[in-house]
């Protein structure tokens, strides 16, 4: 009999699970939460550092996949212990007995309207990175379309690295990303002068610094060194930003048609919750905590239950894709291990 | 009644004597201390209050339902009520029962101090004084009630809860020298005066005592060492009450008429200051009331302990104490004596010494007033419109942070047909609260001093805030003549009475949080809310009001960081959230950013509700 492998989220992590459990020979069956796979990534439009589209990247995952049992619309209504198995209750009514566990519960994005000075859901002119990304993949965006854009800023670390917003870690992805939204945003209007306000780039992938000496070079972007402090609104329906300017040490204003949020990566509510229910460990950040962060990044406490990608923490769509091999890797020498 | 000494004297009263002249020269060297350390204006201000027949009424009567009634602790928990004050009134009554007795049956004797107290001792009751078994029973009843007061003590000492007390405090070992040494006072008082009451006369406490004791102990001689141990009792409590808790009890009868006379803690240590820390009677109230006590670790930097730490001269600790405090207030509004926690926190930090003192005088306001939208006309110099339509909106630091609430204010204001201005929306300077609550108060004064020459210039009339921490500032230290400060909640509700703008209500459940620094710091609780109600249906939190618990943002703490909030803040949402309602309304933006962080339901400002309780309306 086939081994039947439960992953918990339709993500990129979940779907390339997956893929790589099926050409094993397992049998992994996919529970995901709303009507579509693919997760953050399918809302994506291009992906950095090579602008590969993201939609093609979710195709191939699904196609590879489309072999597993895949349960969309459904959440998990409880998880429950039996002697070396777990048995799992889908909302939709359907029980399964399954010796492995494998959580893609992933991230959800930082709610940008907490961050309440910087006018998120007040002004109109402000948007977050998932908003552009979903006006590059649809151009239906009001607070976009139509209007004449001269100047348009970045606010990074929008609930990343901030106590203040309850999430003290980095969320990894987000200045690379802002640097690859100003170079799109900048190809599209290309008379406007686009402004990143940093407290310092972590370039740290591949070509990340050779994307940021681009955005310098060729595409005129500014970069300023100084967290925004307050966003308000003027008659003409612009925002006008006020920052500092820290390696100039003067407080700065600029009046902006455009204001793009960088809202980071949280803890997911919800693989909270299941994880609650085996009383898996949550780590200080909120998201789920691996039996050791440095050599078994995959694999939790508990026997038979497995992590990959952002469940565990920021991380960007290479390393989930790597963590899900991975974590398909230790479930399969452990059921092998089991049957020598 | 018939003396039985000639002398009227014996040694047994020496502890007490002893006592009682150690006591009182204490007291009166502090008294004259306390005063002479009191500046030259506030002085004259307390001598001038007790000539002022309006303010002595004010405290006798204060005297009376604070020292020996103890009203506020009646108010607080009947049990706790009844215990300090049968304590405190029965002890009270026994000494003026005492005296009259003296006055009536032995006036020679009046000018011996001791006699009142041992005047069982002294005499033999003869068939002319039966007129005075009056007094004798009056004398056994209030022994009753303040034996009775005496158990409920002990029963607290174990079992604070009983008595509405979550946490009480950690007695020193001098508190504890005074405590036991009260304690045994009265009940060896009843004992020697059981045992003369055959001779000197009693009512059904002592007589039946007597009777009680003479069928088993029939030695005469018994009765010595009894009336030895009630006195070296008294005279041990009153050699240690200078150095324990019971201080408060002088201190409180000075404190009064002071706090009547309207002085207020200027110096950090000495006059009023010092007065209060002695009149602190390390109750506990203020362990329960504090927000940081949630935390066990915060309880030992409660008001009562800052009070112990600056009688030990402890500089680290009181440094500690007074610069973790949020300022919330809630100390100095349940406290049953006075003590004034947040001032004297602000007094501690400003005697710190900072090797850096910034400075604000360069700032240009004339620059700030260019900025800001005027009522003045620039050709002639008069202002533009009629009286009452001259408001200038200032939204402050934190109000800017929460945009939501500046726009729903001034849209509140246009559907009103308000005229009006916003004062910082380009940029202006802080209303100095927070450099005042740092104790840096030549910081505070040169912000308040730049903003008030904007304010004048600007022809307004009206002074609104949002923020009502500008707001505590803006009405205590601001010298704004002709012009009226009103906080944005004040506002709406009088726009509401006079009709400029009619709320149409919902069946939302709102619940009201109290800011500290606009309920307990400036005293206003109904006017937000009349205009919740017209929003929506208000219920109450569990603790709400004077009560009300801090949210946990507060300005006021220099050392408290973000991880050590967040349990205060968790609490303070669960009283509100005690009554399920569907939103917290509030009415400062401090508390909204804080509440908004940790609440599963939606935290809105006042303006906001207003705002759309208004727009339903044009639909």
């Amino acid at each position: 009999m086939k081994e039947i492998v439960v992953i918990i989220g339709g993500g990129i992590a979940g779907l390339e699970a997956a893929s790589q459990l099926l050409k094993l020979g397992y049998s992994p069956i996919i529970v995901e939460k709303s009507d579509r796979l693919g997760g953050h990534v399918a809302r994506w439009n291009r992906l950095f550092p090579d602008m590969t589209p993201a939609q093609d990247l979710v195709s191939e995952l699904i196609a590879s996949s489309k072999d597993a049992n895949i349960f969309l619309n459904t959440e998990i209504s409880f998880i429950n212990r039996l002697k070396d198995s777990y048995n799992i209750m889908l909302s939709n009514g359907i029980s399964i007995i399954s010796k492995y566990i494998l959580y893609t519960t992933g991230f959800r994005l930082f709610e940008a309207q907490k961050k309440e000075e910087y006018g998120y859901g007040i002004y109109n002119q402000v948007i977050t990175n998932a908003d552009l990304e979903h006006w590059f993949n649809t151009n239906k965006d009001d607070r976009i379309s139509g209007k004449d854009i001269k100047s348009i800023g970045f606010v990074h670390c929008v609930g990343s690295r901030d106590e203040k917003a309850r999430n003290s870690q980095c969320s990894k992805v987000c200045c690379i990303t802002a640097i690859k939204q100003a170079i799109e945003l900048k190809e599209k209007y290309p008379e406007a002068e686009i402004y990143c306000f940093y407290m310092d780039l972590r370039l740290f992938g591949k070509k990340f610094e050779d994307f940021y000496t681009k955005a310098q070079r060729d595409h005129g972007i500014h970069f300023i060194r100084g967290r925004v402090s307050e966003v308000s609104e003027n008659i003409n329906g612009q925002v006008i930003v006020k920052a500092e300017d820290t390696l100039a040490g003067k407080p700065l204003k600029v009046t902006l048609d455009l204001l793009v949020l960088m809202s980071g990566m949280v803890c997911n509510p919800d693989s909270t919750k299941s994880a609650s229910m085996l009383s898996l460990p949550i780590d200080s950040d909120g998201f789920l905590k691996s039996s050791d962060n440095v050599f078994h990044i995959t694999s939790s406490p508990r026997k038979g239950i497995y992590y990959a990608g952002a469940c565990t923490g920021p991380k960007t769509v290479p390393e989930t894709l790597a963590e899900a091999r991975s974590a398909v890797l230790e479930i399969h020498s452990t059921i092998t291990g089991e049957a020598r | 009644m018939r003396e039985i000494y000639l002398s009227g004297y014996n040694n047994f009263v020496l502890p007490f004597m002893i006592g009682m002249i150690f006591v009182l020269s204490w007291c009166v060297i502090g008294a004259a201390r306390i005063i002479l350390q009191l500046t030259g204006e506030d002085r004259k201000k307390f001598f001038l209050s007790l000539i002022n027949p309006k303010i002595m009424a004010k405290n006798v009567r204060d005297w009376f339902c604070d020292c020996l009634f103890h009203v506020k602790l009646w108010k607080r928990n009947m049990l706790l009520g009844y215990m300090h004050s049968s304590i405190a009134f029965g002890w009270f009554m026994l000494i003026v029962i005492g005296h009259i007795e003296v006055f009536l049956y032995t006036p020679q004797r009046v000018h011996q101090i001791w006699y009142p107290i041992f005047f069982r001792y002294f005499v033999a009751v003869t068939d002319s004084t039966m007129k005075g078994s009056f007094f004798f029973f009056l004398m056994d009843f209030f022994l009753l009630v303040i034996l009775s007061g005496i158990i409920l003590a002990i029963i607290k000492r174990a079992r604070s809860r009983f008595f509405g007390m979550r946490r009480t405090t950690n007695p020193s070992i001098t508190d504890l020298i005074g405590l036991y040494s009260l304690w045994c006072i009265f009940p060896l008082r009843l004992l020697a005066e059981g045992f003369t009451a055959d001779i000197s006369g009693g009512s059904f406490l002592t007589k039946s005592l007597n009777m009680v004791l003479h069928s088993f102990l029939s030695d005469q001689m018994n009765m010595l060492p009894t009336w030895w141990a009630y006195s070296i009792a008294l005279g041990v409590f009153m050699c240690i009450l200078p150095f324990s808790r019971y201080m408060h009890i002088p201190a409180e009868i000075l404190l009064i008429p002071m706090r009547n006379a309207g002085i207020k803690v200027t110096h950090a240590r000495k006059g009023y200051a010092k007065l209060q820390v002695y009149s602190c009677p390390s109750c506990g109230v203020c362990i329960d009331a504090c927000p940081m006590s949630t935390v066990k670790a915060n309880t030992k930097d409660t008001t009562v302990y800052l009070n112990r730490q600056i009688k030990r001269y402890n500089e680290r600790r009181i440094e500690e104490i007074s610069d973790k405090c949020l300022l919330c207030g809630k100390c100095t509004a349940v406290c049953p004596v006075g003590v004034q926690g947040d001032m004297m926190r602000i007094a501690q930090r400003s005697v710190r010494k900072y090797k850096l003192a910034p400075s604000y005088a360069n700032i240009d306001e004339n620059a700030l007033l260019e900025r800001c939208n005027k009522f003045v006309n620039t050709s002639n110099n008069t202002v533009t419109s009629d009286r009452n339509q001259r408001v200038m909106y200032f939204a402050g630091c934190m109000t800017s942070l929460t945009p939501s609430i500046s726009k729903s204010t001034a849209a509140i204001l246009q559907k009103a047909g308000i005229r009006f201005e916003i004062m910082d929306k380009d940029g202006g300077i802080c209303c100095g609260r927070p450099m005042f609550m740092a104790g840096r108060i030549a910081q505070a004064k040169e912000m308040i001093e730049k903003n008030t020459a904007i304010i004048k210039a600007s022809g307004a009339d009206t002074l609104l805030l949002s923020c009502p921490i500008c707001y505590k500032i803006f009405k205590e230290q601001y010298q704004l003549e002709g012009i009226e400060v009103i906080h944005h909640t004040e506002f709406f509700d009088r726009l509401i009475e006079s009709g400029k703008i009619t709320l149409n209500g919902s069946d939302t459940r709102y619940v009201y949080h109290d800011p500290c620094e606009l309920g307990r710091g400036c005293g206003i609780y109904e006017q937000p809310r009349n205009v919740v109600r017209k929003a929506g249906e208000l219920v109450e939190a569990e603790k709400h009001g004077k009560e009300s618990i801090c949210c946990g943002g507060s300005l006021g703490s220099l050392t408290l960081g973000f991880d050590k909030r967040k349990a205060l803040t968790e609490n303070a949402l669960a009283n509100l959230t005690i009554a399920s309602p569907d939103t917290i309304v509030t009415a400062c933006p401090l508390c909204r950013s804080t509440f908004n962080r940790y609440s599963d339901i939606p935290v809105k400002d006042i303006a906001e509700i207003v705002d759309e309780a208004t727009r339903k309306k044009k639909r």
